[in-house]
């Protein structure tokens, strides 16, 4: 009953994203994250890599595209109408100027405030008249609403891009994940505001198990593993507001600890739980001298460690909180042991 | 019914989220901010619902509003359909556009926000920067990240990301002026520069001066606690 329960589920929120080797799976437009890039930079200079050499696929960006501006959105600097027409220009970009119909974020919150204009455009033929026309007055530019999957109105995530392609890493990787317990984390702006668009819906998330059981990890489950990082735009912004999202970690983490003590692997696809989950074990060990030591990577920096590409130089796993080589070790990917742990971070 | 819930009915984000709550507080159990503050979601969906104008002025001056994370996992769970983190947003417009913000300490941090990433849209084109996530304001981060910080332009070569070029591989680089002008155009009309300009002002309506609220920010800049500045 259970797993007929869970096949269902997966089967009302199954996704469409073209793969390398499907109609249109091999020239997608991307947009970049102004999160990512401020808070963990390395994440897009190795999906990149991935992206066009290992997959092959030709990534089309314009000059002009900017950031979403929803975490300035959640962050209550702006309006919902300007992340319509922001949104709406970001497209038309993509569309005329670069001639791509399939496009992916790099940012959850991107991703899910795409998909909330495109959603308010369809039910409020009010507020599609007014971007169409804002979007005209302000920019002289077309309007167009990308159908990314399925045909109809959407765009999608970088992560759902590797989850298409994952046998085909899978096929590629060097190193596999068998006898390794992780779990996974998947970003709130993922899965939760439209659980109809995330692979696997907000109750059964595929987009990162799928990763990991491609590569051959053993999944685990806990209790807390749907509860927040507790990244919160302004909570996590301000250092003053910071308990928030410390504690919510610590309530992860520790309920990770209680239910597998063993498992030292999180994978995300949100910048913000990526950069946080991390960074505040460090605080938890100075403030309550209790170590998780629970490694943090993104759908993007696995992958590239399995492919072998270098863990610091193309990773970027130079500015972690948490020390990597203990799980580097586990999975046996070898990196050069004649220098000390501080020079492999260190570069110059 | 009054003047501010109407104003509240008038939001589409309130009118999307906002399908008649029961009260079940199935919202407040998964909250996560419900769990380390002074904060209810299905309280403020209760208020709301009075139409009351003088529970909802009282609302919006306090602090909890502002202890929302926009998580969403109250979307996800509500039986009604309701989105709890929709009416948030909604209300903490209303807030800033009526100066209501500034009565709260959590609501104060708005001027923070303004300044630390609402107006970099309109300088560079992103709403974070690469120097936002500075070591002082984030030690969590650790001194690996303070290594990055202080060698960030090699760092981002390095990694095959760099920065502050036009249309580089990587990220962070400049976008061209004729497109900034765009965003800005896109900006003003479509009130992000009042609402930032809101939240100046409701400042210096009440801590009396601009002077005063330049002291506000210094204290944060140097404290990093906004606490640390006293209201006469
Ligand atoms: S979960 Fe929905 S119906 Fe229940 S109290 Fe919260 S908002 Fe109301
Ligand atoms: S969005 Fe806000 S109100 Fe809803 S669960 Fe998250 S923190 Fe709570």
């Amino acid at each position: 009953m259970k797993l007929a329960g869970k096949n269902q589920a997966w089967e009302r929120h199954q996704k469409q994203v073209p793969s390398v080797d499907e109609p249109g799976g091999n020239l997608w437009g991307c947009f970049r994250s102004c999160f990512l890039q401020s808070a963990a930079p390395y994440t897009e200079g190795v999906a990149y890599k991935i992206l066009k050499n290992d997959l092959g696929i030709e990534l089309r960006e314009a000059p002009g595209h900017t950031s979403c501006g929803a975490i300035g959105y959640h962050g209550d600097v702006n309006n919902l109408e300007t992340q319509m027409v922001i949104a709406a220009r970001n497209f038309s970009i993509a569309h005329y100027e670069q001639g791509v119909d399939n496009l992916f974020s790099f940012c959850v919150t991107s991703f899910a405030n795409y998909t909330e204009v495109i959603k308010l455009w369809e039910e409020e033929p009010d507020l599609l008249e007014y971007t169409e026309k804002t979007l005209k007055e302000t920019t002289g530019r077309e309007f167009w609403i990308p159908h990314v999957s399925g045909g109809r109105p959407s765009v999608v995530h970088a992560s759902d891009v590797f989850f298409a392609n994952r046998h085909k890493l899978a096929e590629k990787a060097k190193y596999s994940l068998k006898g390794i317990k992780a779990t996974d984390h998947v970003g709130c702006h993922y899965g939760k505001i439209f659980p109809g668009e995330a692979m696997g819906g907000a109750e059964f998330p595929q987009v990162l198990v799928g990763l990991l059981e491609a590569f051959g990890a053993e999944i685990v489950d806990y209790p807390e593993r749907r509860h927040c990082c507790g990244m919160g735009f302004r909570q996590c912004a301000f250092p003053e507001n910071r308990d928030y999202t410390a504690g919510s970690v610590y309530k992860k983490l520790a309920s990770l600890k209680e239910a597998h003590p063993d498992c030292n692997l999180i994978l995300t696809n949100c910048p913000g739980c990526t950069v946080f989950m991390d960074a505040e074990q460090g605080t938890i060990k100075e403030v309550l001298e209790e170590e998780f030591n629970v490694s943090i990577l993104d759908y993007a920096q696995l992958t590239g460690l399995l492919l072998g590409y270098d863990p610091f130089k193309d990773c970027g796993l130079n500015a972690k909180a948490v020390p990597v080589e203990p799980l580097l070790d586990k999975i046996g990917i070898p990196y050069d042991k004649s220098k000390t742990a501080e020079e492999r971070r260190r570069p110059f | 019914m009054g003047k501010l819930f109407n104003e509240l009915k008038q939001d589409i984000l309130y009118q999307h989220g906002m399908n008649a709550c029961l009260n079940c507080g199935v919202c407040t159990a998964v909250c996560p901010a419900a769990e380390f503050n002074d904060y209810s979601p299905r309280e403020v969906m209760n208020i709301v619902q009075s139409e009351d104008d003088e529970l909802i002025e009282e609302l919006l001056k306090s602090d909890k509003i502002w202890y929302c994370g926009q998580c969403f996992s109250c979307k996800t769970r509500c039986p009604r359909g309701n989105s709890v983190a929709s009416v948030i947003l909604a209300l903490r417009r209303l807030a800033i556009h009526y100066g209501y913000f500034a009565e709260s300490e959590k609501g104060r941090q708005q001027l923070i926000a303004k300044r630390v990433f609402g107006e970099n849209m309109l300088k560079r084109g992103y709403t974070l920067l690469a120097q936002n996530i500075s070591p002082s304001h984030f030690p969590e981060l650790g001194e690996n990240w303070e290594y990055y910080y202080d060698h960030m332009r090699e760092m981002r070569e390095w990694w095959g990301v760099p920065m502050d070029l036009e249309n580089s591989p990587g990220s962070h680089r400049m976008i061209p002026e004729q497109d900034m002008e765009e965003v800005r155009t896109i900006y003003q009309k479509t009130g992000a520069v009042s609402l930032m300009d809101a939240v100046e002002k409701g400042m210096e309506k009440k801590l009396g001066s601009k002077a005063e609220v330049e002291k506000y920010w210094q204290t944060w800049l140097e404290t990093g606690d906004s606490r640390n500045y006293e209201i006469k």
